[in-house]
């Protein structure tokens, strides 16, 4: 007897979460971009808690200089600093730690915006693929569990919207969340003083138009499960339609979720630096997004660091997330294991 | 196939109405009164009144509706509000310019794509597929923006290959469309170049190609008769699937590049509230994503004699 319970203890038993992040440490770059991730987390958290837009000058009446704002925060106002900023652009420089990265067209510190603006991006990216992951999740799950009506009409629903050209539609909502009533009701609520219109406006419209790739995916995928014995048990246990469909099935299909997340994540990223580009994202606050298009005017005075900054970091942001958003998928599709 | 395509059209009949629905309440509703937006800033409320009347606002949601369809059928979305152009006039005016720069943007991509998935899917697993899978990752990482942004400083501004901005009917326009083309060009190669190996590999895995290997056949053979015949079915459900995109046009391409085409001007109408013009093009690229859709079916049953279209 104890023989049996030896050799059953060697044999290793692995959940499949388990499983797929074994599958996933086996790729070095995932694990390294997961890293990369990672820094521009604690990046985000630090503009957070350090409330770095407070040294930026843009919410307070835009043209305060850095002198001023240092001197308001009781800094000693000494020679390396006035040096390192004058009220003009200066190239990357070791005079103070603020120009490292250099100072952009209006003076103000690169390094400051850039990592303000890896907080608005998580903000963006986060907030937007949640709302997006959520509508998509909810109505794929309702559509495919209870077919039908309710099928039908989700099915209706997306189709309409997939119908529309995607830019054409984030732009014309976007323009439309700005003004009119949406705006009066958003002036109106306690979120305002958390995010701004132009982050609102952001999320906003990557949540309503981002969802329908992964309904869809989470609807036919839900149509199969639920035909499965372990799920037709639980209902002839008497379980509730919900405690069934949340607590059985959606596990099931969670890695689809998750592969969407990282998707809608780098789309809101992108979207928010368009949007912003195009005028209607954001405006209240330094982003990528306002970096990217001050840079315009500023490449053709010769000021490439904001655009190099900015840029770069983007593009490690989007990369990373990229990246491991394909081993996420490698290592959680259960048709490739092994 | 017949019965199959009329089947299709009366489908797509509920969601033109859906996406006529939504446009006419987004921007008739939902962006505020219509009426005070075409008076601009601070309008007077008499002058708002008169013109609500004018502009039939006052009638029910549902009036205005069956009105917007009867617009949609004729194709007369009336005038725009910034110049007074006939939005059809506006539309033909526009199309000229973008499909100058799409159209052979999308082939020469298409092209490079197909054939750089055809050429790693043959090496997979060699450095060189390795080298272009990563680069075809950090392209697709990089923003639209900053291909834009940097093409137009470096090689226009500072190398001066390409004129930077501007437009010309006829075959001076060549030059002006070279720079915006090529950007295009390396902006869709990352994800075409992506998604044609993935459909080359799953071909390759197939076993009509062991069965071909075990006859005998060289790779190459097996490569550009077997598997590419059989790739052909996705990749021209997907470039089917891109076509109507090559009509509305590229926003930013457009407006960086100073082309008068269909991007540019529904991005101005969008910028000066020009709703006539958006509620049209809304439209517009609504139905023709529709029609190539059907298209894009109706394709994939023709070359894939497994599918029947019923």
């Amino acid at each position: 007897m104890s023989d049996i319970a030896v050799e059953l203890e060697s044999v290793e038993i692995r959940s499949p979460r388990q499983e797929a992040w074994r599958r996933f440490k086996k790729d070095r770059t995932a694990l390294f971009f997961l890293g990369v991730f990672a820094v521009f987390l604690a990046m985000a958290v630090l503009a957070e808690i350090f409330e770095l837009e407070q040294l930026d000058t843009v919410k307070h009446g835009g043209a305060v200089s850095y002198q001023k704002t240092l001197q308001q925060r009781g800094h000693e106002l000494s020679d390396p600093v006035l040096e390192a900023f004058p009220e003009s652009s200066t190239p990357p420089s070791s005079k103070h730690w603020l120009a490292w990265w250099g100072t952009t067209a209006a003076g103000k510190s690169v390094l400051l915006r850039v990592f303000y603006g890896t907080k608005v991006a998580f903000v963006v990216g986060a907030c937007g693929a949640l709302l997006s992951v959520l509508i998509g999740m909810t109505l794929g799950l309702m559509a495919g569990y209870f077919g039908g009506v309710i099928d039908e009409i989700v099915v209706y629903l997306y189709s309409t919207l997939a119908s529309v050209p995607y830019l054409l539609l984030m732009l014309a909502l976007a323009f439309i969340v700005r003004q009119g009533p949406i705006r009066a009701w958003y002036d109106n609520l306690w979120l305002k003083y958390y995010v701004s219109i132009g982050l609102f406006n952001i999320i906003v419209v990557i949540g309503l138009t981002s969802w329908v790739t992964l309904c869809r995916l989470v609807r036919a995928e839900v149509k199969k499960v639920r035909e499965l014995d372990y799920v037709q048990a639980a209902r002839s246990l008497g379980f509730g339609s919900f405690r069934i469909m949340f607590k059985h099935v959606l596990p099931n299909v969670f890695h689809l979720v998750i592969i969407n997340f990282s998707l809608t994540f780098v789309l809101a990223i992108k979207s928010e630096v368009i949007l912003t580009f195009l005028g209607v994202g954001v405006d209240q606050e330094p982003s990528w997004g306002q970096m990217i298009a001050d840079a315009k005017s500023e490449l053709m005075q010769g000021i490439w660091w904001p655009l190099a900054f900015s840029g770069g970091f983007l593009f490690l942001l989007t990369l990373s997330i990229n990246y491991v958003g394909d081993a996420l998928r490698d290592a959680l599709d259960p048709k490739l294991k092994h | 196939m017949v019965p199959f395509i009329i089947r299709r059209v009366l489908y797509s009949i509920p969601v033109l109405l859906g996406v006529a629905f939504i446009t006419l309440f987004l921007f008739n509703k939902a962006a505020g009164d219509p009426a005070a937006i075409r008076l601009g800033k601070n309008p007077k409320p008499e002058a708002v009144k008169q013109l609500r009347k004018e502009m039939g606002l006052d009638d029910s949601f549902a009036k205005q509706y069956v009105r917007f369809l009867g617009q949609t059928v004729s194709f007369d979305y009336g005038r725009s509000w910034t110049d007074n152009t006939p939005v059809r006039r506006i539309f033909t005016r526009g199309i000229g310019p973008t499909l100058s720069l799409s159209f052979p943007a999308f082939t020469l991509g298409a092209l490079l794509a197909i054939s750089l998935a055809l050429f790693v899917a043959f090496y997979r697993g060699s450095p060189a597929d390795k080298a272009l899978t990563a680069l075809a990752i950090g392209g697709i990482s990089i923003s639209s923006l900053i291909y834009i942004l940097v093409g137009q400083w470096l090689l226009a501004e500072n190398l001066k290959l390409f004129p930077i901005w501007g437009y010309e009917t006829g075959v001076g326009a060549v030059q002006f469309l070279m720079l915006p083309i090529l950007i295009w060009v390396v902006l869709s190669v990352g994800t075409d170049l992506r998604y044609f190996r993935t459909v080359a590999l799953e071909e390759i895995g197939r076993d009509y190609v062991r069965t071909a290997r075990s006859k005998g056949q060289t790779e190459k053979r097996i490569l550009f008769t077997h598997v590419l015949r059989n790739c052909s079915i996705p990749i021209i459900t997907r470039l089917t699937i891109i076509l109507p995109f090559l009509i509305t046009g590229s926003f930013l391409l457009e407006i960086f590049f100073g082309i008068p085409g269909l991007g540019s001007t529904l991005y101005n109408a969008i910028a000066n509230s020009d709703l006539p013009v958006v509620k049209a093009f809304t439209m517009i690229g609504t139905i023709l994503y529709v029609f190539f859709n059907i298209l894009a079916d109706v394709l994939y049953g023709t070359f894939d004699p497994r599918i029947r279209l019923s």
